[in-house]
């Protein structure tokens, strides 16, 4: 393990991913993976939410396994089956979410799992040995002797730190480290990776903050959509040019075609504003209409606002401020029942979380979110006759490929899951649509598919709000583009004006606030 | 190809199977290590008798003890299937049971109208009761598994206290336990005993206890609430996926009281057969534990009525064992070590073969969707 530092140029990387393929059923979460990272330095691997940073972190530390491709660690091939044998060949993870026990002391929580035992006993003066050793060597202060409870999240961080290093790790996995930090943590944390590195460690970084990756890592890998998709150098790459590279940079030649936008609102978002507690607001004073026919599209990075929106105007969301107009109507006290019977269709970000009942059969599906409605109601019944005749008209119409309609809705690929989706919220005459990540995790073909279907609803006058991270589907599809960042609208952009720096700009908040 | 549901359903038929098969494997190593003979322990609990009295006595037994417990396993579902753990079964019965006959015992009206009354009052009692539960999840978040916990503390030390104090009736002389005032005959539930001289069978010991024809009733509306309404749909929907249905426009907060309130007033069934059949009274020595058996029986039969009525019956029949396994020189527990190993490979193997079909789904899915691409390519071709 600790030859590598010996002959620094002529080291094989410490670590080498080749061809890495990880399909689940339905959907391929990395496809040809192909990273090496060098020893003794910090390697940053982004890429927005979703895009399968988290499912190579898991093959990388046996959570799970690959279908294909191959992982080198120091030029010799391995095949984790759990996270011992990663630990076994010196790789280390550090969670984003920490796993301590509060109740324990630094020390016991270091040890646990790894507890050095003499006759029987644990060995607490050799294990505090120890670990002085190896916070002082790396300069990783912290008290052995204090409870984990008392302390804040930065020590919290180097004890996740201490423990991977003392079951020996020479590569170091950090998962969305800076998450959780305030900038004056971060800046500490930076110190400590640099120490690591200057020890001969290898630390992999993972996160998709640029400016930070720009400021600490010696190399970075894009991934985009499951796949590696570029390898940069931060010397020589600039923050525009990364976020870019991470949401697609090449923009479709922008489409001629009528627009059929209408000057009818549908649904109007006024000064809408959410807060918990006295924090900063998850989303302030946003404003904006859709109008009948008119795709709007929001760009942002994940996690500004976008999930708080959806789940305002679904009825999710208590607001603090603000109204929700769905034609004449004020709908910002209805319950989600009440919205969607009024005509709001909601393909949900997360299709398995919020959209599917996995282990009911898809005509069940298709009576989800219309228990209330014609045809799957009739009086206090389900309507099974009608619901099933009309489970049989989405799977024509959307092409959904499923042996029957009595198949679990578990069994389909995820583009199937989706186009049953998509047909089951058009069902019923929608007025609105909220599409979270319409073609998130679907294949190429799925993914034409379902835009065909949404410019075919616009075109039938639907008006319909498109969220996505992929920058492409937002200016393929939008008439118009707001750009979100940490929770208020701070650009309404052209879609086929805009440049993909510009939207890249807004998005990571380089760019201020537009003048107005 | 098979169709799938049939699959499905073979496949929980077999897991179930080779679960009692392997219940009864383990159970004759108890036997063995109580020094007694597996083959013996099986001949006596299916004995049934040498007369045709005995065996008709045996039988009613049996139904007799299912109801009360196939009553208990639909309360126990309803909740289960949203995912709602209402582990206060046993409270609500209890308290609905003294409570409603205490009110039947102080009126008398012609038969069916007494015995509606009283019904609908312990139903009204067990789903108030359930309520308390309920409100306190939805108002403060309470997890209901501690909260009917305390309750049924609450509620068999107050119908203890009922029994001996306000709700006391008059003790005959020499009598030990005390009890309710007696219901007026109009509420004696009349008994099935004829269905056994239908069979030329002479009429069982005790009686089979009319109850039984308002179980099967009470049954087949819960199958239909819970398999044809929009009712059933959102109960089943918030089970299955409470966030999905939650985005779906179903209320969890009403589901939450109503499905606990349903499930309490089923509760509240449950002591009626034995005090409209039986006893008449509730009394200090009346049938406890039946709420606990209520949540075996509804995980034995996988939250559906059917499957309930069959685990209810074997649970009967367990039961009725414990006697003749006696005379036969065999410690009766064996019955509730048989019942316990039972429930844990039931479950068990319902775990394993739920996930065996739905990975055969995906697999039937993708082939024939594999051939379909296949075809179409020929198609092309």
């Amino acid at each position: 393990m600790s030859t590598s530092s010996d002959t620094l140029a002529a080291a094989p990387p410490a670590v080498e991913l080749e061809g890495i393929t990880k399909r689940f059923p339905g959907v391929v979460a990395n496809h040809d993976i192909r990273i090496a990272v060098e020893p003794g330095t910090v390697h940053a691997i982004v890429g927005e939410n979703g895009a399968g940073k988290s499912t190579l972190m898991k093959i990388l530390y046996g959570m799970q396994r690959p279908d294909e491709g191959r992982i080198r660690v120091h030029g010799e091939d391995v095949n984790f089956r759990t996270p011992s044998d990663a630990i076994a060949a010196g790789i280390g993870m550090v969670h984003q979410h920490f796993m301590l026990a509060d109740y324990l002391t630094v020390l016991e929580n270091i040890v646990l799992g790894a507890e050095p035992g003499k006759g029987g006993l644990l060995d607490t003066a050799g294990a505090r040995k120890r670990i002085n050793q190896l916070a002082e060597s790396h300069g990783l202060r912290v008290d052995p002797d204090r409870i984990v409870e008392d302390l804040g999240v930065g020590d919290r961080q180097r004890v996740e730190i201490l423990k991977v290093l003392y079951r020996g790790a020479r590569i170091l996995i950090l998962d969305e480290p800076t998450a959780v930090l305030v900038p004056q943590e971060v800046d500490e944390l930076f110190a400590n990776l640099r120490e690591l590195k200057a020890e001969g460690l290898t630390v992999i970084f993972i996160s998709h903050k640029l400016d930070e990756v720009l400021s600490i890592a010696d190399a970075i890998t894009v991934i985009r959509r499951g796949t590696t998709v570029a390898a940069v150098d931060p010397a020589s790459v600039t923050a525009r040019q990364l976020a870019e590279l991470m949401v697609g940079s090449e923009l479709p030649t922008p489409e001629t075609r009528e627009s059929t936008v209408t000057d009818r609102v549908v649904l109007d978002v006024r000064d809408v504003t959410v807060q918990r507690g006295a924090a900063k607001p998850l989303l302030e004073d946003v404003s904006f209409p859709v109008r009948a026919g008119e795709v709007v599209g929001i760009a942002g990075v994940e996690g500004n606002g976008q999930s708080e929106l959806i789940e305002a105007i679904m009825g999710l969301q208590t607001l603090s401020r603000g109204r929700i107009v769905l034609g004449e109507d004020d709908i910002t006290t209805w319950s989600t029942l009440r919205r969607r019977e009024a005509g709001i269709g909601y393909i949900p970000e997360d299709r398995h979380r919020q959209g599917l009942l996995l282990e009911a059969p898809l005509w069940e599906n298709r009576v989800l979110g219309h228990q209330t409605r014609e045809p799957a109601r009739k009086g206090i019944w389900v309507n099974r006759t009608a619901s099933r005749k009309d489970t049989e008209r989405i799977v024509a119409e959307y092409d959904v490929r499923t042996p029957s309609i009595d198949t679990l809705a578990l069994a389909l690929s995820g583009g199937n899951q989706q186009k049953l989706i998509v047909g089951r919220e058009m069902s019923g005459a929608p007025k609105f649509l909220i599409a979270a990540h319409p073609t998130r995790g679907v294949d190429v073909g799925a993914q034409a598919a379902i835009w065909d279907h949404l410019r075919t609803a616009r075109a039938a006058g639907l008006a319909v709000l498109l969220i996505s991270a992929d920058l492409d589907e937002l200016i393929g599809l939008s008439d118009s583009l707001h750009v979100i960042y940490s929770g208020r609208m701070v650009a309404r952009l052209d879609p086929s004006q805009v440049t993909p720096e510009q939207l890249g700009g807004y998005m990571t908040g380089a760019i201020a606030e537009e003048q107005s | 190809m098979m169709p799938a549901r049939l699959q499905r359903t073979l496949l929980t038929l077999a897991g179930a199977a080779v679960a009692v098969l392997l219940a009864v494997a383990i159970s004759s190593v108890a036997i063995l290590a109580a020094e007694a003979s597996p083959i013996t322990a099986l001949e006596a609990m299916f004995d049934f008798g040498d007369t045709q009295a005995q065996v008709a006595t045996a039988v009613a037994f049996i139904l007799n003890r299912a109801v009360p417990l196939f009553i208990a396993g639909l309360a126990v579902a309803i909740g289960f299937r949203m995912n709602l753990f209402n582990i206060g079964i046993e409270g609500q019965y209890r308290i609905a049971a003294i409570v409603a006959a205490f009110v039947g015992s102080q009126f008398v009206l012609p038969g069916p109208i007494q015995i509606t009354l009283i019904v609908v009052v312990a139903m009204l009692v067990g789903g108030l009761y359930a309520l308390i539960p309920a409100v306190l999840k939805v108002t403060r978040g309470v997890n209901e598994v501690i909260s009917t916990i305390m309750l049924n503390y609450i509620a068999i030390n107050l119908a203890a206290f009922l029994v001996r104090g306000p709700f006391t009736g008059e003790r005959e002389a020499g009598q030990l336990t005390t009890s309710t005032p007696q219901l007026p005959e109009s509420a004696w539930f009349p008994n099935l005993n004829f269905l056994f001289e239908m069979f030329g069978l002479p009429a069982p010991r005790g009686g089979l206890w009319g109850f039984l024809t308002v179980a099967i009733l009470v049954g087949v509306i819960i199958w239909v609430v819970l398999e044809r309404t929009r009712f059933g749909f959102e109960l089943k929907a918030s089970g299955l996926n409470a966030s999905a249905a939650l985005a779906s426009g179903v209320n969890p907060k009403r589901m939450v009281i109503s499905a606990m309130v349903l499930s309490g007033a089923i509760a509240g069934l449950i002591g009626m057969p034995e005090i409209l059949g039986r006893t008449h009274a509730y009394g200090s020595n009346f049938t406890a534990g039946l709420g606990f058996l209520g949540i075996a029986v509804a995980l034995l039969g996988r939250n559906k009525p059917v499957g309930i009525a069959v685990a209810a019956l074997l649970f009967g029949f367990l039961d009725r064992a414990a006697a003749p396994l006696q005379f036969a020189d065999i410690p009766p527990s064996v019955i509730a070590i048989i019942q316990g190993t039972i429930v844990l490979l039931v479950v068990i193997a319902n775990e394993i073969t739920s996930r065996m079909s739905m990975r055969q789904e995906e697999r039937r899915a993708a082939r024939q969707l594999d051939t379909t691409s296949q075809a179409q390519a020929e198609v092309a071709a």
